[in-house]
C-alpha cells in the first residue's frame, strides 16, 4: 500500500503519523516543494521577526522523518491524473499512489486591485512569501498592510518592529468585524496606534500606484486619498492552494476548496483532502474550510483513519479560536455574531440575543458574554488569557449568565499574580 | 508576540557569532584570573584582579577588609544583574509575576549576597550569606564552618538546607530558590536574558543533564561525609586526612570554582544561561527532586497549541515545552526553574504555571499527568 501525502504541513504530517501508527508496513510519501522538514506555519512570523529560527519552528526533530520511514519527495505537483493514480510533477514525472491525501493549503488570496501585479506586493502565507517580503521590508521603507483580518496585524507587527513605517489600511469601519464588535475594535486599535501604527479604517484600496520602474509608489483609496508606500502587503485572506486540480476528478467548491464528505473523502476514488484545503460541513450547516491549526491537525488525523478503511466521520466542534493583536490577548469561544457582515453592512442581532460587556478600568482589557434566551453561548475576551475548556461546557450545559459571571474567574489563564476578573462597576447587559 | 524578543536571532551576541564566542573568552578569562589568582602557566605571575582591587579600594578609601577581588567581583556581579534585571523587564516587564520575580531575585543579590556580608565584614565579624545553604555552599555544613558561627546562623543553615527548602519546593516548586532567590540563576535571568534561547533541547542534552547534575549530588554528599569524618578520626588516621584534604580539594577545584563558576558563566554566550543550573547545581537536584514529588506543574490548556516553539526556544532549561502543549499534557520537570518564560512568550497563552490543582467543576480536580515525554 502506497500512501501519498500531498503536502508536508500540520494535516499532512499528522495523517503520515496516525497512517504510521496503524499500518508499520505501509509505504508512506510526503510531497512538498515549500521546505523539506515540517514546521509551524502560524510561527512564520516569528521566524520573520527573528524570534525565532525557522529550525526552531520544526515540532519534530529531524529524525522523525527516518523513524518513521517517511519517504519526501520535493517538487510542485502540476496536475492529479486521478484515473491513473498518479501525481504529475511539473517537470513532468510522475508518483503513482494506492491512496491519496490532498492536504496542500491556503496561498494567499490574489490581491485584485488595479496596478497589483507586479514587484513590491507580498503576501504573507508561505515561506517563499516571507523570503520575498524579507529582502524588501528595509527599516525605514513605508510599508501598506491591506486587509484588516489576523494576518494582516501580524504582518503590520512584524514590521513595524523591524523599523517600517506602517499604514494597517482597513476596508471595514473598524478593525476585524468578524471577530471584534465596535467596543473591541476600539480598544485594538488604541493599542495599535499607541505602537505607532496607522490604523486607515473605513479606507477601501482603489489602486496599487506605481512609479518609475515600476516600483509602488502610494496606495490609493476610493474617494481620492493616497498612502505613501514603498511596498505592499495584501492580507485580505487565503485560497485554497488547488489551482492544479482544475480539471481533475477531484470535484471543487467555487472557493476551490476540495468538496469532501463526511469522511474527508474527495469526490475522486482513493483521494482524500484535509486542513484548509478541504470543505467541510460547519456547526451552522455552511459549508467552508476551516483555516485553523487544531482542526487541520483534527482533519488529518480523521482523514487517516478514513484512509485505513474506518467509518469515521468529522465533526466540528463548538468554535473557539485565541491570538494575539500586537500584545493584546484575544480568546473566543462558542458564538459570538459578527455584528457586520462579510459586505460590510451591519448584520442585525438575533432574536432575544443580549450582550454583557465590560472594559476593565484603567487596562486595555474587555469581556464579552453573548447571551441567548437567557443561556450563555458564547465569549469575546480581550486582554487577558482565558481557558477555553471551561467556557465550553458552560455553553454546552446551557448555564445562564450569573452562574457564569459567578464562575468566571476561574477559567482565567493569565500568569500567576495578575490581577483577577472581577465584575466592575460599569458592566453592562444590551 | 513578545516584543523586544525581535531580532535575537540576527544579534551578534545572540547567535554564537565571533562576538559570542569573544564575550565567552572574555567571561573564561576574568573567572580563571579570579579562582586561580596568579596563573604562571599563561606567564602571569602576579594576581591580578587582587591587584585591582586593592587599587580601586586605596583610591576609595576603603577598609581593608573590603580592598579584595572577591568584594570587587561581587561588585561587578551584582552591578550586572541589576542592568540586566533592567534590561529583562524591558523585554518582559509587562506581567506582574515577570516584575515581582525580577525584583526579587535582584533585591536578594544587593541585600543579602552583597551588603550584608559586607557590612558583617566591616563590622568584624566572619561573612555570612543568608540565601545560600548546603548543598549548594557545601561549606556550610563541613564541621569547621559550623563551629565558627553563632548557633542562630548554623540552625538557619540546617533549617534551611534540611527542611524548609525541600517543604517549600514540594508545595511552590523550586522556583521559589532558582527564580526567585538564588544569585546564580538571578545572574542567569538578568545578564544572561540575552542567551536563554542558546540552550539545547535535544533529548541527549536532557540525558546528559539527568547523570550529570545528580552525580554533582552524590559527590556533594559523599565530599561532606568525607570532610566530618575527618574532623572526627582524621587526627588518628593521618592517610584519611590526607585522602579528605584531596577529597574537599578536588570538589572545590572542579565543582566549586570550575563548574560553577568558569563554565557555568563562561559559556552562557554559547550554551546559554543555566548550564551550571541544569548539569551541575546539587541545590537544584536536590529541590528538583522535591519539585517532581510536589504540587508544581504547568498546565497546559487543551487544543490551542499552534506548535510555534517559541516556549522551547526560550526554556533555558532545554525543556522541550511544546511537546508537552502539543500533547494536551500538563508536567512535572525535575528542572524546571520555574522562570515562567514560557507561558510568557507563549502566542496563544496555552501555558500556566501552578502550584495546586485548580477545580473548575465542584468535586473535579483536573488529572495532574506527569509524564515522560
Amino acid at each position: 500500500m502506497h500512501y501519498a501525502i500531498l503536502g508536508n504541513g500540520v494535516a499532512g504530517m499528522e495523517a503520515a503519523l496516525a497512517l504510521r501508527a496503524r499500518d508499520a508496513s505501509g509505504r508512506i510519501t510526503l510531497v512538498s516543494d515549500e521546505h523539506d522538514h515540517f514546521f509551524s506555519r502560524p510561527a512564520l512570523m516569528y521566524v520573520f521577526a527573528g524570534q525565532t529560527s525557522l529550525r526552531d519552528t520544526e515540532p519534530y526533530d529531524r529524525g522523525l522523518y527516518d523513524r518513521m520511514r517517511f519517504e519526501r519527495r520535493k517538487g510542485r505537483v502540476g496536475s492529479l491524473d486521478a484515473a491513473g493514480r498518479a501525481l504529475v510533477f511539473e517537470d513532468g514525472s510522475r508518483l503513482a499512489y494506492d491512496k491519496l491525501l490532498l492536504a496542500v493549503g491556503s496561498k494567499g488570496r490574489p490581491a485584485p486591485w488595479p496596478g497589483s501585479a507586479g514587484p513590491g506586493l507580498h503576501c504573507f502565507v508561505t515561506l517563499r512569501d516571507l523570503e520575498g517580503l524579507d529582502r524588501e521590508a528595509n527599516r525605514g521603507s513605508r510599508a501598506a498592510v491591506l486587509g484588516g483580518g489576523l494576518i494582516g496585524v501580524e504582518v503590520a507587527e512584524v514590521l513595524h518592529d523591524r523599523g517600517l513605517r506602517v499604514s494597517f489600511v482597513i476596508r471595514e469601519s473598524w478593525y476585524f468585524p468578524a471577530a471584534l464588535d465596535r467596543n473591541e475594535s476600539a480598544l485594538v486599535a488604541e493599542h495599535l496606534r499607541a505602537r505607532g501604527v496607522d490604523v486607515r479604517l473605513g479606507a477601501t484600496v482603489d489602486e496599487v500606484v506605481r512609479g518609475d520602474g515600476g516600483r509602488i509608489r502610494a496606495i490609493r483609496l476610493a474617494g481620492g486619498g493616497e498612502i505613501e508606500a514603498d511596498l505592499a502587503v495584501s492580507t485580505i485572506g487565503v485560497v485554497p492552494n488547488t489551482a492544479f486540480l482544475a480539471g481533475s476528478a477531484v470535484q471543487l467548491a467555487a472557493s476551490g476548496a476540495v468538496e469532501t464528505d463526511d469522511a474527508l473523502r474527495s469526490t475522486a476514488p482513493g483521494v482524500w483532502a484535509a486542513g484548509d484545503c478541504a470543505n467541510v460541513t460547519w456547526f451552522d450547516a455552511s459549508r467552508r474550510p476551516e483555516q485553523l491549526w487544531y482542526t487541520a491537525r483534527d482533519q488529518g488525523r480523521v482523514a487517516a483513519r478514513s484512509m485505513l478503511g474506518d467509518d469515521v466521520a468529522y465533526r466540528r466542534g463548538t468554535w473557539y479560536n485565541s491570538a494575539k493583536f500586537f500584545d493584546l490577548e484575544w480568546t473566543t469561544a462558542g458564538r459570538v455574531p459578527a455584528a457586520v457582515g462579510p459586505d460590510g453592512n451591519p448584520v442585525p442581532a438575533p432574536e432575544g440575543e443580549r450582550i454583557w460587556y465590560q472594559r476593565v478600568p484603567g487596562r486595555l482589557e474587555s469581556q464579552r458574554i453573548v447571551v441567548e434566551r437567557d443561556r450563555v453561548v458564547g465569549f469575546n475576551m480581550l486582554g487577558s488569557r482565558w481557558n477555553q475548556e471551561p467556557l465550553l461546557d458552560w455553553i454546552h450545559e446551557r448555564r445562564p449568565l450569573d452562574f457564569v459571571l459567578a464562575h468566571l474567574g476561574e477559567a482565567q489563564f493569565d500568569e500567576e499574580l495578575s490581577p483577577r476578573f472581577r465584575v466592575h462597576a460599569g458592566a453592562e447587559v444590551a | 508576540m513578545q516584543s523586544g524578543l525581535m531580532n535575537t536571532y540576527e544579534h551578534p551576541v545572540s547567535n554564537r557569532s565571533w562576538v559570542a564566542w569573544a564575550l565567552s573568552a572574555l567571561l573564561f578569562g576574568a573567572y580563571v584570573l579570579l579562582y586561580f589568582g596568579p596563573v604562571p602557566a599563561l606567564g602571569l605571575r602576579f594576581d591580578l584582579l587582587q591587584r585591582a582591587a586593592e587599587a580601586l579600594g586605596a583610591a576609595l578609601s576603603l577598609p581593608a577588609v573590603l580592598r579584595s577581588k572577591w568584594i570587587l567581583y561581587g561588585t561587578v556581579y551584582t552591578l550586572a544583574m541589576i542592568a540586566g534585571g533592567a534590561f529583562f523587564l524591558r523585554r518582559h516587564g509587562n506581567t506582574p509575576y515577570q516584575r515581582l520575580r525580577t525584583a526579587s531575585v535582584v533585591g536578594v543579590q544587593v541585600v543579602f549576597a552583597f551588603l550584608l556580608p559586607i557590612v558583617l565584614q566591616v563590622f568584624g565579624h566572619q561573612e555570612y550569606y543568608f540565601t545560600y545553604f548546603w548543598p549548594l555552599k557545601i561549606e556550610y555544613f563541613y564541621p569547621s564552618v559550623i563551629l565558627a558561627h553563632p548557633f542562630l546562623i548554623v540552625f538557619w543553615s540546617f533549617l534551611g538546607s534540611l527542611v524548609a527548602f525541600p517543604l517549600l519546593a514540594y508545595f511552590l516548586g523550586k522556583r521559589f530558590y532558582c527564580s526567585w532567590v538564588c544569585g546564580c540563576g538571578g545572574l542567569a535571568n538578568t545578564f544572561g536574558e540575552p542567551f536563554r534561547h542558546l540552550s539545547s533541547k535535544s533529548t541527549r542534552a536532557w540525558s546528559i543533564e539527568k547523570v550529570s547534575i545528580h552525580g554533582v549530588l552524590a559527590a556533594a554528599v559523599v565530599t561532606t561525609a568525607v570532610v566530618s569524618l575527618n574532623w572526627a578520626v582524621g587526627k588518628q588516621h593521618p592517610a584519611f586526612a590526607g585522602f579528605a584534604f584531596r577529597v574537599q580539594e578536588g570538589y572545590g577545584f572542579a565543582i566549586g570554582a570550575m563548574f560553577s563558576g568558569v563554565l557555568g558563566v563562561g559559556l552562557y554566550p554559547l550554551m546559554g544561561t543555566r548550564v551550571w543550573c541544569r548539569f551541575g547545581c546539587p541545590m537544584a537536584a536536590l529541590l528538583g527532586l522535591a519539585q517532581k514529588l510536589g504540587r508544581f506543574r504547568i498546565r497546559v490548556k487543551k487544543d490551542m497549541c499552534i506548535a510555534c516553539g517559541n516556549c522551547s526556544t526560550y526554556c533555558e532549561m532545554g525543556i522541550d515545552v511544546r511537546a508537552y502543549a502539543m500533547a494536551n499534557q500538563s508536567f512535572t520537570r525535575a528542572s524546571c526553574v520555574g522562570c515562567g518564560l514560557c507561558a510568557h512568550v507563549c502566542p496563544r497563552g496555552v501555558l500556566r504555571l501552578e502550584n495546586r490543582p485548580v477545580r473548575w467543576k465542584a468535586g473535579q480536580p483536573i488529572r495532574v499527568d506527569a509524564v515522560d515525554l
